[in-house]
């Protein structure tokens, strides 16, 4: 019979080699099917490699993929951490989209010291109010928040395509004849364009610059402040915090809050770093608030892994994007990367638990049983 | 046990290896013309996608070792199509075509940074020296598609079920009542919006409210052939839409709007290869085969293929155009004088329906 049982002490050379284990285990798993499939695996792994990360211009464009998974990772590490499970970064990041979109088409004519700063607070603040919902709903009513958020993405989804194909709102441009042959947002002024920042020839957007940021003030937040470690009581066992006169009803909706201001200023980026335009269709199919979901569980909620995360999954969207061809389909690449989340996961699972074989010692719930262990 | 061991230690070794950054692209001019396209869904959709890879195929077949083809699939619209352009011109592409409308930003700006790179759009409007633009007019095809729809409607309640109210889709759904009308006078054509190109579920949901409204016979013009599964639970006869449908439920099936994108592929490669390659914005239509009808169900009569035939042929000769005067609006009045043909700007920012459409070409 094989159990799993948690283990008491996580050893550290553990957290050394189940990641490298889990590495190998993906790359034995995916090179059989490769193999399979007629595909040569050192060519598959190389290529992977090489215009997922190392090529010419292949890390810059890694980074526009890993900057919304970024800032979608932390949105998710951030109400995970307190055991609020918001799913709902998807829609938050679409209205950070609507909010810095709007924002900028309304401050055009102004110069981008004020439209920029002025973009990322809408992304914020829309972004929080759209999370503080299901959070205030969760608080006061006791409602299931991974529901409440997971409708409010397609509520999100909806909203934005009616803003652009189903009505004459403040975001779709009208004016132009292009725009009557097929329904588009208002592009802003190249004034909203966010600065894309060149550090050894690598293109790092602003939106990431941010989220680097961010990430090193959700660190600091969990690990000194009250406020943390009030939001960590509270996920342990909230009637404990209760007990002890937190306010838990409060840091509820300020934690989803938080949660869906890190997913607006990832819909904020994605407007000011890339698109330049609300774009409904392109937010959605994307998916990235329920790829940061993906980030934050591999990086073990942690906020500066979230950012180590963010960049391989980018990567790996991008060389996945590359070894697609007539001969090479989508769904062998999607198998390639779904294998290596899936033996990175299972990774996690060996550092926190052990599987034995055989009866667990000491841990008995049939006398019987536990007569033969006093006898032993 | 051996063996995966030291398959892993190599598969290692290569990523090590592939870390390092060995790319060998030398071109030689021994190598084939390299031909891509990037598609927004699957090639296997039995829509859309499915006719432009067809196309593709079709350059295979007829240009042979010469040319290499690939694609790239599942492509979300935005930064990515840009990053997928990079790759495909860094693995020698000189050819390009984007077959969705939300690529057409990021082929405009890939253009511009890679003049010797060839780049076609299809279904935009935007064009530069190296970036042309392709479409298909729909509509003439959809104009046949409605007369065998009137013909087989008893009541002559037609349901359509359409994807977003966008000049392409509701001048589509104008050809089809126009169509319907002259093989069952006074016909109606009721309209659904699913807002989605692609999406099997919601576009059954939206035939099935169609059907159970009462409407006899229904169309549609999305990307996937969900409206004929509908259609076949109730044995309501159907039409189709992007490739030919007719294998979901042929017992039922009339006929289809089809694009045949390959000769026009076929024709814009060869150009790239010899240098002949030049930009410009193409309207293919049914006199240049681009646009066509998909073969008929065996349900359809002798007398309405025959009626539908000829004016195939009116159509292509040019001594019929399906957008012709007198046309009226929803509410009657004339918005084209007889004998006046729309022009093509018009056509393109068509935002009114024809007398008979139920529904509202703003959506909702």
């Amino acid at each position: 019979m094989i159990r799993i049982e948690r283990r008491l002490r996580e050893s550290r050379w553990l957290v050394v080699a189940v990641p490298i284990g889990s590495l190998i285990g993906a790359v034995i798993l995916s090179s059989i099917i490769l193999l399979a499939t007629g595909h040569d695996p050192l060519a598959t792994w190389q290529r992977l490699l090489e215009r997922g990360f190392f090529s010419e211009g292949a890390f810059s464009a890694t980074l526009v993929q890993a900057t919304p998974l970024l800032l979608t990772g932390l949105a998710a590490a951030a109400a995970f951490r307190m055991q609020t499970w918001n799913i709902g970064a998807e829609g938050q990041l679409y209205l950070g989209a609507v909010g810095a979109s709007g924002i900028a088409i309304a401050l055009q004519s102004q110069s981008a010291a004020l439209v920029i700063p002025a973009m990322v607070l809408a992304g914020l603040v829309t972004g929080a109010a759209w999370a503080a919902i299901p959070g205030a709903l969760r608080a006061f009513f006791r409602t299931n928040e991974i529901i409440t958020s997971l409708m409010l993405n397609y509520v999100g989804g909806l909203l934005i395509t009616y803003l652009i194909f189903d009505s004459h709102s403040y975001w779709r441009e009208l004016s132009t004849f292009t725009s009557r042959v097929f329904p588009q947002g208002k592009y802003l002024s190249p004034s909203a364009a966010w600065p894309s920042l060149q550090i050894a020839g690598i293109g790092v957007p602003f939106g990431f610059f941010i989220g680097m940021f961010a990430a090193a003030g959700l660190w600091m937040l969990y690990r000194s402040t009250r406020f943390g470690f009030e939001a960590r009581v509270i996920g342990d066992s909230r009637s404990a915090a209760h007990y002890a006169g937190i306010r838990t009803r409060r840091k509820i909706v300020a934690v989803m809050a938080l949660s869906g201001a890190f997913a607006g200023l990832g819909g904020a980026s994605e407007i000011g770093d890339f698109r330049h335009v609300l774009d409904p269709r392109g937010l959605q199919q994307a998916s990235f608030g329920y790829g940061g979901i993906v980030v934050a569980a591999l990086a073990r909620l942690n906020p500066f892994a979230v950012i180590v995360v963010a960049l391989l999954l980018g990567g790996l969207s991008n060389g996945g994007f590359s070894l697609q061809g007539a001969d090479f389909p989508a769904g062998l690449v999607g198998t390639l990367q779904g294998l290596i989340l899936f033996c990175a996961l299972a990774g996690e699972l060996l550092v926190h638990y052990k599987i034995r074989l055989g009866r667990p010692a000491g841990v008995s719930h049939k006398p019987a049983d536990a007569a033969r262990v006093g006898a032993a | 046990m051996k063996k995966p061991v030291r398959l892993a230690a190599t598969m290692l070794a290569a990523a090590v290896l592939g870390a390092c950054g060995t790319t060998n692209s030398t071109t030689s001019t021994s190598q084939p013309f390299k031909a891509a396209w990037i598609y927004v869904g699957t090639a296997g959709d039995h829509g859309w996608t499915q006719a432009h890879d067809d196309g593709r195929k079709l350059v295979e077949q007829q240009l042979g070792t010469g040319v290499k083809t690939t694609f790239k699939e599942n492509v979300p619209e935005g930064p990515q199509v840009e990053q997928v352009v990079e790759d495909l011109v860094r693995d020698g592409n000189k050819i390009i075509f984007a077959t969705s409308f939300g690529f057409q930003d990021a082929m405009a700006n890939e253009a511009a940074k890679h003049p010797d790179v060839k780049f076609e759009q299809a279904t935009g409007f935007k064009t530069a020296s190296n970036l042309a633009e392709y479409f298909g007019a729909a509509e003439d095809a959809d104009y046949l598609t409605g007369m065998a729809l009137g013909a087989a409607s008893k009541k002559g309640k037609i349901g359509f079920v359409a994807p977003f109210p966008i000049p392409e889709v509701i001048r589509e759904i104008n050809a089809v009542a126009l169509g319907a009308q002259t093989t069952h006078p006074g016909a109606t054509v009721q309209v659904v919006w699913t807002n989605t190109w692609f999406d099997p579920t919601k576009e059954k949901q939206a035939a099935q409210s169609l059907l159970s409204r009462g409407v006899d016979a229904i169309g549609q013009g999305q990307d996937s052939p969900a409206t004929g599964e509908a259609a076949k639970a109730v044995g309501v006869k159907w039409s189709g839409y992007d490739s030919d449908q007719s294998n979901v439920a042929p017992d039922i099936w009339l006929t289809g709007t089809v694009y045949h994108w390959g000769p026009y592929y076929v024709k814009r490669v060869k150009e790239a290869m010899n240098g002949s390659w030049k930009t410009g914005s193409y309207y293919g239509n049914i006199g240049d085969g681009m646009i066509d009808i998909a073969p008929f169900g065996q349900s359809v009569q002798q007398s309405v293929r025959d009626q539908i035939n000829a004016k195939k042929e009116a159509l292509k000769s040019g001594s019929f155009y399906e957008f012709t005067g007198p046309l009226k609006d929803q509410s009657g009045a004339v918005k084209i004088a007889a004998g006046t043909k729309m022009t093509l700007a018009q056509i393109l920012s068509m935002d009114w329906f024809v007398q008979g459409v139920i529904g509202s070409p703003k959506g909702g």
